[in-house]
């Protein structure tokens, strides 16, 4: 190749050079000219490892030079090493950290996943990963690597049950707004990509995670009270989650929450709100305080959604879903027993 | 063509880094005598002031001063506003985030994406954080507007050549880095250029921006529409067939030939015809051209050919008062001739097919830029003369924006909602 015709480094070398100057960067303290020199070695070797890669993707060698940089990696244990110390590299080279991370771990040889295997053995990774929401300068470039990470049903299970998982309720409302937003959707693949493995990790830690997110739907902050009644409302109708739904639709508090959300200022949150709220009303089983709780209410109800939302008339679902909470509502009878 | 030429380099070129690149790219340095008397402004450059100040998530840090503008279907207001711990003058942009003309998924993509960027020619984002329901996003002051702006103000038929050079090539800067990384920006026109008190030229306007890797597979060509008709005219022939041979960056640069003629004409192309038509010209290759003494006289013939085309029954009267009305508009063009090599980008610019457009790097070395000081700041705010930024002197004679009023009135809209559950 012309461009980089001067000295063609194996990834042995690359490696090893890299992992010398991120010794010698994570060692000194800012401002030290060692460090500099450290920081500017770690890009140069960062851009060298990137652009070989992008050279042998063009080459149709990619699977290659990837699986000989992998295992020089794994060995040297380098993707903890470079994670633990993103923080201390510059701004295209924490770039290129992600860059080469996410190549990495969409490596496949035959069916195997040797990133992804790597991982698993070293988990620590994932939890400074995690971690990396605390940290401004990085929260972002570690949110791209985590969501790759979200992929893979292995890596989704380790960080669900890690104990810092329960950190996410504090990330996706943190002030800055892009780091929540990027929190937020990390959160969600989480919960959301790999259905029996969410479902599982739900009805296992209902109590738990339910009164976190107790303080979401709570939140001072819109965009988090928004997303997580949104969140809330798809998690519930999807089929997988069937147990947790009942479960949830069975707890008295939380129809009140979401009565009350109904009526919240914002139009946004009434609309998310009432998707979760006819889930209480459609269920055929409905426990003896839910009922009680919708009998007192029912002509108000029935009054309130009459008049909810009325301008949406070109939303055909939203105006049948409406109709058929309203008819179920006026229909609602005192349990023959009572 | 020498043009063809500085083609062959492009792939190389495009493959270096970003700092080297600009080393190597010639500009040749002209020292010139400027006859105006330049503005000195104290006003730091954008990248220190980002590295220097820390940016609270506090309301209560910032000073609102007045509205200097509106945007994303008048959901967001944009203000200049003061930070009180440093005084130094900011933008803060409000996205009223209650509005059913947004989309909150598409503003968290905006700002995320802006976040990772860094590149002197692209708007910073210093920080945004949610107050009640609005996102306020902190950014420096660009103190002369859009160029959109600078046109209502001042240049009504069009801006200085030399400042258009200077506006394109940092645009095509910008462009050149989010290529590189893979994202198209689909929104290039003149209301999206901003220009900060120094001279500093910044593309905005990422919100409609597109990244061609999508789940770590880099995809040849993109096949995502925006979702806004308001920027039809800037868009090129291939986003508006949205067939199956997609799309990919060149259709920046098409946009980039549309604001060219947009800076230099005072109007967007096809302003004047209905979204089909211009459809359809673009579709058959015509393309629009900068106004001057060369050009004039084929837009007359041009125009009246689709005067003559109006039914008779309008009245003859009318189609005179068009006629007039437009040679009046156009009548400055017949005093100024642009240059040659103008003529030629602009043109190339916008080939039908994409494969005929030059790149970002070829762009840059084109002859239209050549002679260009290295540094847009030491040129640019001469060249805008008389128009001056926007400061102080500005905002005390305005009158302040009283946020409450605002307020008011969104709380009158949701009384309606007020009912007691019985638990």
């Amino acid at each position: 190749m012309p461009l980089f015709g001067r000295s063609q480094k194996s990834p042995q070398e690359l490696v090893k050079q890299l992992r010398d100057a991120v010794s010698a960067l994570s060692k000194g303290d800012k401002g030290d000219k060692k460090v500099e020199k450290a920081s500017e070695d770690v890009s140069k070797c960062l851009a060298s490892i990137k652009a070989l890669m992008n050279q042998s993707a063009e080459q149709d060698s990619q699977s290659e030079f990837l699986a000989q940089l992998g295992h020089e990696m794994y060995s040297a244990n380098l993707l903890l090493i470079l994670i633990q110390n993103l923080a201390k590299i510059d701004f295209e080279g924490r770039k290129d950290v992600v860059h080469i991370f996410n190549n990495l771990l969409r490596q496949q040889i035959g069916t195997r996943t040797p990133t992804v295997e790597h991982i698993c053995q070293h988990q620590e990774i994932l939890i400074e990963l995690m971690k990396g929401y605390e940290n401004k300068e990085i929260a972002l470039r570690c949110g791209m690597m985590l969501r790759e990470c979200c992929r893979y049903e292995a890596l989704s299970k380790i960080m669900l049950y890690a104990e810092n998982f329960f950190d996410f309720f504090n990330y996706v409302e943190v002030s800055t707004f892009d780091i929540a937003s990027d929190a937020f959707s990390t959160f969600k693949d989480l919960l959301t990509k790999h259905k029996m493995l969410s479902a599982e990790f739900l009805e296992n830690n209902y109590d738990k995670v339910f009164d976190a997110y107790l303080t979401l739907l709570n939140s001072e902050n819109y965009v988090t009270r928004r997303q997580a009644l949104k969140l809330l409302g798809e998690l519930l109708l999807d089929r997988h989650n069937f147990t947790v739904m009942t479960k949830y639709i069975s707890n008295p508090d939380n129809l009140k929450l979401m009565m009350n959300m109904l009526r919240e200022k914002s139009r946004n949150i009434q609309f998310e709100a009432f998707h979760v709220f006819k889930v209480f009303v459609a269920n055929p089983n409905k426990p003896r305080p839910i009922m009680e709780i919708l009998l007192r209410n029912k002509e108000k109800l029935v009054d309130f959604l009459t008049k909810f939302h009325t301008d949406r008339s070109e939303d055909e679902q939203f105006n049948d879903e409406k109709a058929y909470l309203i008819k179920q509502i006026k229909e609602l009878k005192p349990p023959e027993d009572s | 063509m020498s043009f063809l030429n500085c083609g062959s380099t492009s792939s190389k070129v495009s493959e270096l880094t970003h700092s080297s690149r600009r080393k190597g790219y010639k500009l040749q340095e002209k020292k010139r005598s400027r006859p105006h008397s330049r503005h000195v402004h104290d006003s730091k450059s954008i990248s220190t002031v980002s590295t220097m100040i820390e940016f609270e998530n506090d309301y209560q840090k910032y000073e609102l001063l007045t509205v200097i503008g509106r945007g994303y279907n008048d959901a967001a207001t944009v203000y200049l506003a003061r930070h009180i711990p440093t005084g130094q003058q900011i933008a803060i942009r409000q996205t009223y985030l209650e509005s059913s003309k947004i989309d909150l998924s598409v503003l968290q993509n905006e700002i995320v994406l802006c976040r990772q960027l860094h590149h002197e020619s692209l708007l910073p984002l210093y920080t945004s954080f949610v107050h009640n329901n609005d996102i306020w996003t902190v950014m420096p002051l660009m103190a002369y507007g859009s160029c959109r702006d600078l046109i209502h103000a001042y240049f009504m038929s069009g801006l200085p050549e030399q400042a258009i050079a200077y506006i394109l090539r940092d645009v095509l800067l910008a462009l050149d880095y989010l290529h590189n990384r893979g994202i198209i920006h689909r929104a290039v026109k003149a209301s999206h250029i901003l220009i900060e008190a120094s001279g500093q030229v910044c593309l905005a306007g990422m919100r409609n921006a597109y990244q061609m890797s999508r789940n770590g597979v880099k995809q040849k060509m993109a096949f995502d529409y925006p979702h806004t008709s308001k920027l039809l005219q800037w868009l090129s022939p291939e986003i508006l067939e949205q067939n199956l041979a997609g799309y990919n960056t060149k259709s920046d640069i098409y946009s980039v030939g549309i604001t060219a003629c947009e800076l230099a004409n005072g109007y967007a192309p096809f302003s004047d015809m209905p979204a089909t038509q211009m459809l359809l010209e673009k579709l058959n290759g015509i393309k629009p051209v900068l106004a001057d003494s060369s050009t004039i006289a084929a837009l007359s013939a041009e125009q009246n050919i689709t005067d003559s085309g109006v039914p008779s029954d309008s009245g003859i009267d009318t189609v005179e008062a068009n006629n007039s009305e437009k040679t009046g508009a156009l009548g400055y063009a017949y005093n100024r001739t642009f240059l040659n090599t103008f003529h030629q980008f602009v043109d190339i610019s916008l080939e039908k097919n994409p494969e005929s457009r030059p790149n970002t790097a070829s762009a840059l070395n084109h002859p239209f830029f050549k002679h260009l000081r290295r540094k847009t700041t030491e040129a640019l705010p001469a060249l805008l003369h008389p128009v001056t930024p926007l400061s102080d002197v500005h905002v005390s004679k305005m009158p302040k924006e009283d946020p409450t009023v605002d307020d008011l009135g969104r709380d009158f809209e949701d009384l309606d909602m007020a009912v007691d559950w019985d638990f």
